[in-house]
C-alpha cells in the first residue's frame, strides 16, 4: 500500500498515457452492455427504404427467416424508428432496428432482433402506431 | 534533457504492459442486478506475511483507507442504489473506509474518483457516509471484493482483506413492479382451459391453467403441476401483457422470464376470455380459453 509514491506515480501517469496512445478509440463499436429503458428510440429517417434489408437470395442459408426479411422490408419507416435491445455489437452504420435486417445485421443469428422484428411487424398489422409498437417492444424487450 | 529523452522513449517504445508484475495487481468485479451494473475497480495487495496488518501492522484505527492500493478503489453504479439503506446516485466514486478498533468502520464514497492512496479526502458534503460492520473472517491473503450473494433487487458486496470481512448490503432500483391490486387483478382471475401449441400451431398437450390473487401477486398455476413453474407470479409488463416470476423454495421470486415468455390476456367486450402465451421470437407456444 505505502509503496514508493513518486515511482508509483510516475509509472501510472506514463502507463496511462501509453495506454491512450496505443489504445484504439471506443466508438461506434461499443454499445451498453446493459439494456436501458431510458434509451429513446430512434427517429425514422425521411425517405428510408427497405431496399437494403437482406433478399431470399442472401439468406439462401436461412431460408425460415425469408418472410420476416420481407415483411420488415415492407415497413421500414416503422422498423426504423425502433431501438434494438439485443445489446450486440452493432456495426458503425448502425442506426436502428431496421439496420440489424440489413447487411451483417445481427437479425440473421439473434433471436431477440427477430423477435423485434416480428413484434413490429404483428402490431404494425393490428393497426398499432410507431409509439404503441415502441412501447410494446420497450415492455417486452427492454 | 536526458529526463526528456526517457520520457519520450517511455512513450514509444512498445511497452509489454501486460508483463508488468506488480506489488498489488489491478483486479475488478462487474454484477449487472435487474439491469443496473456495479462495477469495482481496484489494486489488490497481498499481506506477504503481514497477518497482523490491522492490529500491529502499517494500519492505525482512525485511519482513512481505500480498500485497495495505489490508486483508490473506485465504486461505478450505472443507475441509483442503496448501500446499506443509504441512496447512491449514479456515478463513479472512489471508496474508504475509516477503521474503527470496534469494528463500526464507516464507508465513504467521494465523487472524485481518481485520487491517490496516500491522500485520502477530507470530510466534505459531497461524499456519502455511513457505517458499515467489520467482521472477523478467516485469513484472506490477497485483498478481495467480491458479490457472494445476489437476489432479484439486490445483493451483498463483500470486502475481505487480512483477519476482516465488510459486507455491504446493495438494493438496486427494480425495473418491475410484482404486486398487482385487487382491482387490478380482478379482471384476470379465474380458470382457463390450456393448450400447448407443436412448432406448426398444432394442439399438442392440455392442462388447467388457475389465475389467482395471493399476497398482492396475481399468481397462476398448471394443472397438473409444471415442476419447475409451481405457483408462479404473472408480472405485468404492459397492459394486459404479463411475464412469468419464479419463486424459490422459500418463497422468494428469483428470475422473471422476459422476453422468454409473455401471457397476452385478450379480450371481448371488455372481459377477459382467451390468453395467447408467445415466446421472445413472437411465436405463439400456447393459448388458453376460460372456461365457463
Amino acid at each position: 500500500m505505502s509503496d514508493i509514491l513518486n515511482r508509483r506515480h510516475f509509472l501510472a501517469v506514463c502507463s496511462t498515457a501509453c495506454a491512450a496512445l496505443l489504445v484504439p478509440t471506443r466508438g461506434a463499436w461499443a454499445r451498453p452492455i446493459a439494456a436501458s429503458p431510458a434509451l429513446p428510440h430512434p427517429t425514422p429517417r425521411p425517405g428510408i427504404t427497405g431496399a437494403k434489408v437482406l433478399t431470399a437470395e442472401q439468406l439462401a442459408d436461412k431460408p425460415k427467416l425469408v418472410a420476416l426479411f420481407n415483411s420488415v422490408r415492407q415497413i421500414p419507416e416503422v422498423v426504423d424508428g425502433i431501438r434494438c435491445n439485443c445489446n450486440c455489437t452493432n456495426p458503425p452504420d448502425f442506426y436502428s432496428l431496421l439496420s440489424c435486417y440489413e447487411g451483417q445485421g445481427m437479425a440473421r443469428d439473434c433471436v431477440i432482433c427477430q423477435g423485434q422484428g416480428r413484434l413490429a411487424v404483428r402490431l404494425h398489422a393490428e393497426g398499432k402506431t410507431l409509439d404503441q409498437i415502441r412501447v410494446a417492444i420497450d415492455a417486452k424487450f427492454s | 534533457m536526458i529526463r526528456t529523452a526517457m520520457l519520450l522513449a517511455l512513450f514509444f517504445l512498445p511497452l509489454p504492459l501486460s508483463a508488468q508484475v506488480r506489488a498489488s495487481e489491478v483486479g475488478g468485479v462487474t454484477q449487472m442486478i435487474d439491469g443496473t451494473k456495479l462495477s469495482i475497480e481496484y489494486s489488490r495487495p497481498r499481506l506477504r506475511g503481514r497477518d497482523t496488518l490491522f492490529s500491529k501492522g502499517d494500519m492505525r484505527w482512525g485511519d482513512t483507507w481505500t480498500p485497495g492500493a495505489n490508486w483508490a478503489t473506485t465504486l461505478e453504479v450505472s443507475k441509483a442504489v442503496k448501500l446499506n439503506g443509504h441512496p447512491l446516485p449514479k456515478g463513479k466514486y472512489s471508496v474508504w473506509m475509516v477503521l474503527r478498533r470496534n469494528a463500526d468502520w464507516t464507508i465513504v464514497l467521494d465523487p472524485k474518483a481518481r485520487m491517490y492512496h496516500m491522500n485520502p479526502p477530507d470530510s466534505n458534503a459531497s461524499q456519502i457516509r455511513f457505517a458499515a460492520r467489520a467482521e472477523p473472517a478467516p485469513l484472506t491473503d490477497v485483498l478481495s471484493w467480491s458479490m457472494p450473494a445476489i437476489r432479484m433487487n439486490g445483493g451483498t458486496l463483500v470486502f475481505e482483506w487480512e483477519h476482516w470481512r465488510v459486507p455491504i448490503d446493495v438494493e438496486v432500483e427494480p425495473s418491475l413492479v410484482t404486486t398487482l391490486s385487487a382491482a387490478d387483478a380482478a379482471p384476470y382471475l379465474g380458470r382457463y382451459t390450456w393448450t400447448e401449441l407443436d412448432r406448426d400451431g398444432k394442439p399438442k398437450e392440455t392442462s388447467l391453467f388457475t389465475v389467482t390473487h395471493e399476497d398482492g401477486t396475481l399468481k397462476a398455476q398448471y394443472t397438473p403441476d409444471d415442476p419447475y413453474f409451481r405457483k408462479f407470479a404473472l408480472v405485468r409488463i404492459a397492459p394486459d401483457w404479463f411475464a412469468p416470476g419464479v419463486y424459490d423454495k422459500k418463497g422468494v421470486l428469483y428470475e422473471v422470464l422476459k422476453p422468454e415468455m409473455t401471457f397476452e390476456f385478450a379480450r371481448e367486450s371488455g372481459k377477459v376470455t382467451r390468453i395467447v402465451l408467445r415466446d421472445e421470437d413472437d411465436h405463439v407456444t400456447s393459448t388458453a380459453v376460460r372456461k365457463p
